[in-house]
């Protein structure tokens, strides 16, 4: 046994001598193997992200070897009843062999559409994590504004997916899009006949589309990513602040081990939801739509939930269209869908410059912002995400008011007042709560944790028992500075008392050292530390 | 190195590393000195090797690894074996429908068991440690920021970008025109619109060298009268070769059979284009499919309250009032088509749309009734 | 809205009561004795009215004719005329639940039968007596048998889709007013639909799909609705498309992965 260790131990050195003769690979090796990651739940999610992106890469090469991106005609005489006979493009009816004839085609077809809800909605929500607790601020501005255009190349990456099958449904939102393009003014008719070849559908538009789907939108999203991670890794992540921890250093653990094995073991976690998922849960059923046609459509016809919200805003605009007689005409539809998009694209990539102008902060902050300590800046976040959420709804409002049996046109309402308003409200509750939040951090720090002891004086008065978080002064308070992490709250937080919680969502509590009992007993006597 | 190591904790001596008396862990230590980290809490997970939990921890991390392999085994096993064609329609009982089930529960779990092994080995095995690394945020020192200036300033120097103004106007001069030949190619995607927006399959001199065009059905089968009931609506398509295919996608239309009192609302109601032209035939009327918002077909048709709802943004249209848009975000009626039925008893288009039918686009043409409503 | 809803109700309740009433006067007096002239009136050959129509006639007194009126007049702005509506729409609406109806509203939802099959099969006679209208094919079952599938599904497409959903699964219209699901109806509840239009539905007579072409659509129908499993997955979200695909995605797959991360890593 021992000796077998040996050899392999020497075997190892052997081959990384010889491969450091080669690539001089000593130093950066270790370099790499020593540097040092913090640990937090909320650093994870941008990784979401890109392993659903690795799994799309592999799963869309699955079914790039099986789909046939082109419009011409066939008829159907595959193995799925219903459409046999029907005609069809080529690109359909390879779908629905991928679906029905292709070994295990189905579940790919289907890890694909989950991987990309994933890969967006780990997008969404780590974009989130990072706007509340500032990491976008200087020096990381330059990664926000990437993170952003992948968010909007894999808005389109999605959308084009979405419609390469050519069915009934991804036909209509093809429709849609056209809609939208002519709405431009001045270009919108030239546009639209440069992306549909003449006249919509045409017969090239799948074909162009399956170009930019499978290699230029790919290739510009494995750059974006590569820059993305290669700048996280070079001006190191954030960190939470926290005992020992200030913006000049990284507490945390090694690369490797520890790191990358949590890594690998995440990765293939979110490869297995996606697996579970694209077995068990139906997506995307292209064979109950049929071929596209002009003359056909579906109720509760909807683009995936992350193009929800800009048709959301398209159903709640008002009729509104300028018109200028004879010959100029501003459709409805160009302010949500185009000025609406714009805005989406421009506003967050310009917010950091905007925050930087407003506070006049310019420093470098590598220590993360818990999301109270900055009332405004959360708020408005709450007020977007209040935005975007009544904007996805509503563009589901057909099949929410089916489903609650509410009418359609009070949704469309509901959802136009609430759209103006709720964000407003949003911001103000958000605004306030940041503020009471941020006073009762103060006021634990100045006289103490709450107890749950009453206390009565000689002449009759009640008064609850403070325990103070240090040696108090002559007032009873305590000098605490507030280092923008998290104040204990609760008495077993500073182990006076036995945990009274054990478990996953709330942390798991060290009993007290020093016996909770007599503790307890030394605090009830006076307001001893 | 503007920032430094401003934390309690003190630089660790550098070693010698040709000592032969060091340790592993000590030379270890000392190339985690020069990348700058420290140690400030390691132990090993299990404080004597060899225990009791250790040993239990082991065999939990080994026995996800193994089922995983089990699992994974299944899914290669069902992939191969699992009988999968679709042979019709099939309930739960027939093997067939439990095929991409199954494929993703053994996938899935042989991939989630997999990963919490390698995750529970991380978390339960490994030692506890806790490191800090200096992180020399902020710019490059001045010494490097003044070499990289001399270089730069090398460079322009030796190319005499100062000295040879007229070099760089000829170069930039140059320049733009092949920047501009490297994206003109893409000028092959442009394409005269022309009048694809205002035309459509009904125009009978562009399609049927000047013959009125009579409707169709899908099938091909013309249209009489006496095909739409009362209350009835069909969508028909103009009867020129491929009328019924996506080639002329804005010429579809619904050819609704009003009752006579709707009928009758509606020829009160009728905008003086459509009087004019005689728009209606009897008590039939035909729309547009096209939404005029962005493109849908609007062939939601209520029959009861005489509404034809679009399905992808709700825009509602008034059946019995030129189809004027009386929700949502639609702003224009559905363009009727003028229609009578000719002497075949046949439902026979008058004229293409008088106004472009789908959505609007800046330079579209329209018609006083339409800018006054 | 409400307080005219509940104006309406009051109104009902003392028409069913008056309707009760007339019921137990007819019984007292006879059946024929009460009927015979009425019948005779409107239909010179008295034997042309058979027990059936009789005995839906007798039900049709006591709970349609509050809202449609006496001999199927209608009532402006009750309920509409039933003359010539024929007995497949009847029998539709009753063997559905959706008449009589509890409280006007946007549509009448489908309920529980007040009414046997037997009994809707009356009243249909009733109203097919008073002014005929279209009826249902005798070899439907047959027709549905040789049906072709694949010309359904097209003819779905065209006609059905944009109010039923791709999937049969219904959709909202306006106001309130909604197409229902198809999942679960019968052969001859289908047929009598697009026959008859009920409600907002527009009429599919003979004359716009043939008995064939509806048979064909039945077929598909049941084929998509019924017959067919998901082979997708064990869960097909409603088969509602991205809106509970979108839904799905966080509350399954989001919340699993969110579950994992505070597991891997710590929250300090």
């Amino acid at each position: 046994m021992k000796r077998r260790k040996g050899t392999s131990d020497s075997l190892l050195t052997k081959a990384g001598g010889e491969l450091d003769d080669r690539f001089k690979l000593a130093g950066p090796t270790r370099v790499l193997m020593n540097k040092v990651f913090p640990d937090h739940w909320s650093f994870l999610l941008g990784e979401i992200a890109l392993f659903s992106f690795i799994l799309l890469l592999l799963t869309g090469t699955f079914l790039a070897l099986f789909f046939e991106p082109s419009m011409v005609e066939v008829t159907y005489n595959g193995a799925y009843v219903p459409l046999q006979g029907v005609e069809m493009s080529q690109a359909y009816a390879s779908s629905l062999d991928i679906s029905f004839e292709v070994r295990g085609g189905l579940i790919m077809r289907q890890m694909h559409h989950w991987a990309t809800l994933l890969f967006m909605a780990s997008i969404l929500v780590h974009m989130l994590r990072i706007f509340f607790t500032g990491a976008f601020r200087a020096p990381r501005e330059t990664n926000w504004m990437i993170g952003i255009l992948l968010f909007w190349v894999g808005f389109f990456e999605g959308f084009f997916g979405y419609s390469l099958p050519d069915d009934g449904l991804s036909g209509t939102g093809l429709r849609i899009m056209e809609g939208m393009t002519q709405s431009v003014p001045f270009i919108g008719p030239w546009a639209s006949a440069a992306l549909f070849r003449g006249q919509f559908p045409g017969t090239d538009v799948i074909s162009m589309i399956y170009i930019i789907h499978v290699f230029i939108f790919p290739l510009i999203l494995l750059a974006l990513i590569t820059v993305h991670v290669g700048l996280v890794f070079a001006q190191k992540h954030t960190q939470w602040p926290g005992p020992g921890r200030t913006e000049h250093n990284v507490v945390g653990y090694r690369m490797f081990p520890n790191y990358v094995m949590k890594q690998v073991g995440f990765m293939l976690f979110i490869w297995g939801v996606v697996a579970a998922m694209g077995g068990l849960f139906q997506i995307n059923p292209i064979w109950l739509f049929g071929p596209y046609e002009v003359s056909v459509v579906s109720s509760a016809s909807q683009p995936d939930f992350y193009v929800m919200y800009l048709d959301g805003l398209i159903r709640l605009f008002p009729a509104w269209e300028l018109r200028i007689p004879p010959y100029f005409t501003l459709p409805a539809v160009f302010w949500p869908a185009i000025a609406g998009m714009g805005l989406s694209v421009v506003l967050p990539l310009i917010y950091p410059a905007l925050e930087r102008r407003f506070t006049k902060d310019r420093g470098h902050h590598n220590l993360l912002q818990r999301p109270r300590d900055n009332p405004a800046r959360t708020g408005l976040g709450v007020m977007v995400v209040v935005f975007w959420t009544i904007g996805t709804i509503s563009g589901g409002n057909d099949v929410f008011a089916e489903t609650f049996d509410i009418s359609l046109n009070a949704m469309t309402w509901a959802g136009r007042i609430g759209i103006v308003v709720l964000p407003i409200i949003a911001y103000y509750l958000t605004y306030r709560i940041c503020l009471g939040l941020q006073q009762h951090d103060r006021e634990v720090l100045a006289h103490g944790l709450e107890t749950g002891i009453l206390m009565r004086d000689p002449d009759g008065r009640f008064y609850e028992v403070h325990q103070p978080l240090a040696e108090p002064d002559e007032h009873g308070h305590t000098e605490l500075e507030y280092n923008g992490w998290v104040v204990p709250k609760k008495m077993n937080r500073v182990g006076a008392l036995e945990p009274t919680e054990k478990g996953f969502f709330k942390p798991i509590e060290e009993p007290s050292q020093n016996g909770g009992a007599e503790r307890r007993d030394e605090i009830e006597s006076g307001r001893k530390h | 190195m503007s920032a430094h190591n401003d934390s309690a904790h003190t630089e660790p001596e550098s070693v010698d590393l040709s000592d032969p008396k060091l340790s592993r862990f000590e030379v270890y230590k000392e190339g985690l000195r020069r990348d700058d980290i420290e140690i400030i809490h390691y132990e090993p997970r299990f404080a004597k090797p060899g225990t009791k939990a250790e040993k239990r921890m082991e065999r939990i991390v080994g026995g996800m690894f193994l089922f995983s392999g089990l699992f994974a085994t299944a899914f290669v096993a069902a992939f191969i074996w699992w009988p999968w064609e679709y042979e019709g329609a099939a309930t739960w009982r027939d093997p067939q429908t439990w095929y991409t089930p199954v494929l993703g529960a053994t996938l899935g779990l042989s991939l989630l068991l997999f990963a919490a092994g390698v995750l529970t080995w991380a978390k339960k095995l490994l030692p506890i440690e806790e490191l800090v690394q200096d992180r020399h945020d902020g710019g490059s020192s001045t010494e490097d920021r003044r070499i990289a200036e001399a270089t730069v300033d090398g460079l322009v120097e030796d190319m005499g970008l100062r000295r040879r103004p007229f070099l760089v106007k000829a170069a930039l001069l140059g320049a733009a025109p092949l920047g501009l030949a490297a994206v003109a190619p893409l000028g092959a995607l442009l394409k005269d619109p022309g009048d694809m927006l205002t035309v459509t399959g009904w125009n009978a001199e562009k399609y049927n060298n000047g013959e009125p065009i009579r409707m169709m059905m899908r099938d091909g089968a013309l249209v009489r009268p006496d095909m739409v009931s009362v209350g009835g609506q069909i969508t028909v398509y103009p009867a020129i070769d491929h009328g019924a295919t996506n080639q002329f996608p804005t010429a579809p239309v619904l050819l609704i059979h009003l009752r006579e009192s709707d009928a009758a609302i509606l020829r009160e109601n009728l905008y003086p284009m459509y009087d004019e032209v005689d728009a209606l035939w009897g008590n039939f009327v035909a729309y547009s499919k096209i939404c005029t918002h962005v493109g849908c077909p609007t062939s939601l048709y209520e029959q009861q309250t005489q509404r034809l709802l679009c399905p992808c943004h709700q825009s509602q249209f008034n059946v019995v009032d030129n189809a004027a848009p009386i929700f949502g975000p639609a702003t224009r009626h559905l363009p009727m088509l003028p229609m009578t039925v000719d002497d075949e008893g046949f439902f026979v288009a008058t004229s293409d749309f008088l106004v472009p039918p789908g959505p609007a686009f800046w330079n579209r043409p329209s018609l006083p009734e339409e800018d006054e409503k | 809205m409400a307080a005219s809803a509940k104006r309406r109700r009051g109104w009902r309740k003392r028409l069913g009561a008056l309707a009760r009433f007339t019921g137990a006067l007819v019984i007292v007096g006879g059946l024929y004795s009460v009927f015979s002239p009425s019948l005779y009136a409107q239909e010179p050959d008295a034997n042309a009215i058979d027990s059936e129509a009789v005995k839906g006639q007798e039900l049709y007194d006591t709970s349609c004719i509050s809202c449609h009126g006496d001999d199927g007049e209608g009532i402006e702005g009750r309920g509409p005329s039933l003359i010539g509506v024929g007995s497949a729409a009847v029998e539709f609406q009753v063997n559905t639940g959706r008449m009589p109806m509890a409280a006007q509203g946007a549509q009448a939802p489908e309920t529980y039968p007040s009414f046997t099959e037997e009994e809707a099969e009356w009243l249909g006679a009733y109203i097919e007596y008073l002014g005929g209208g279209p009826s249902m094919p005798d070899d439907l079952e047959a027709l549905v048998e040789h049906a072709d599938v694949g010309e359904g599904g097209e003819l779905y497409r065209v006609n059905c889709s944009s109010c039923h959903g791709y999937a049969g699964g219904g959709g909202a219209l306006s106001s309130g007013a909604h197409a229902p699901s198809l999942e679960g109806v019968s052969d001859e509840e289908l047929y009598q639909a697009m026959l008859t239009g009920p409600q907002n539905m527009p009429v599919f007579a003979d004359n716009e799909l043939t008995p064939e072409q509806k048979a064909d659509i039945i077929a598909y129908v049941q084929y998509l609705v019924n017959d067919d499993k998901d082979p997708g997955g064990v869960f097909a979200l409603g088969r509602y498309g991205p809106s509970t695909e979108g839904l799905a995605i966080f509350l399954v797959g989001m919340t699993a992965l969110l579950l994992t991360t505070l597991w891997i890593a710590g929250k300090s």
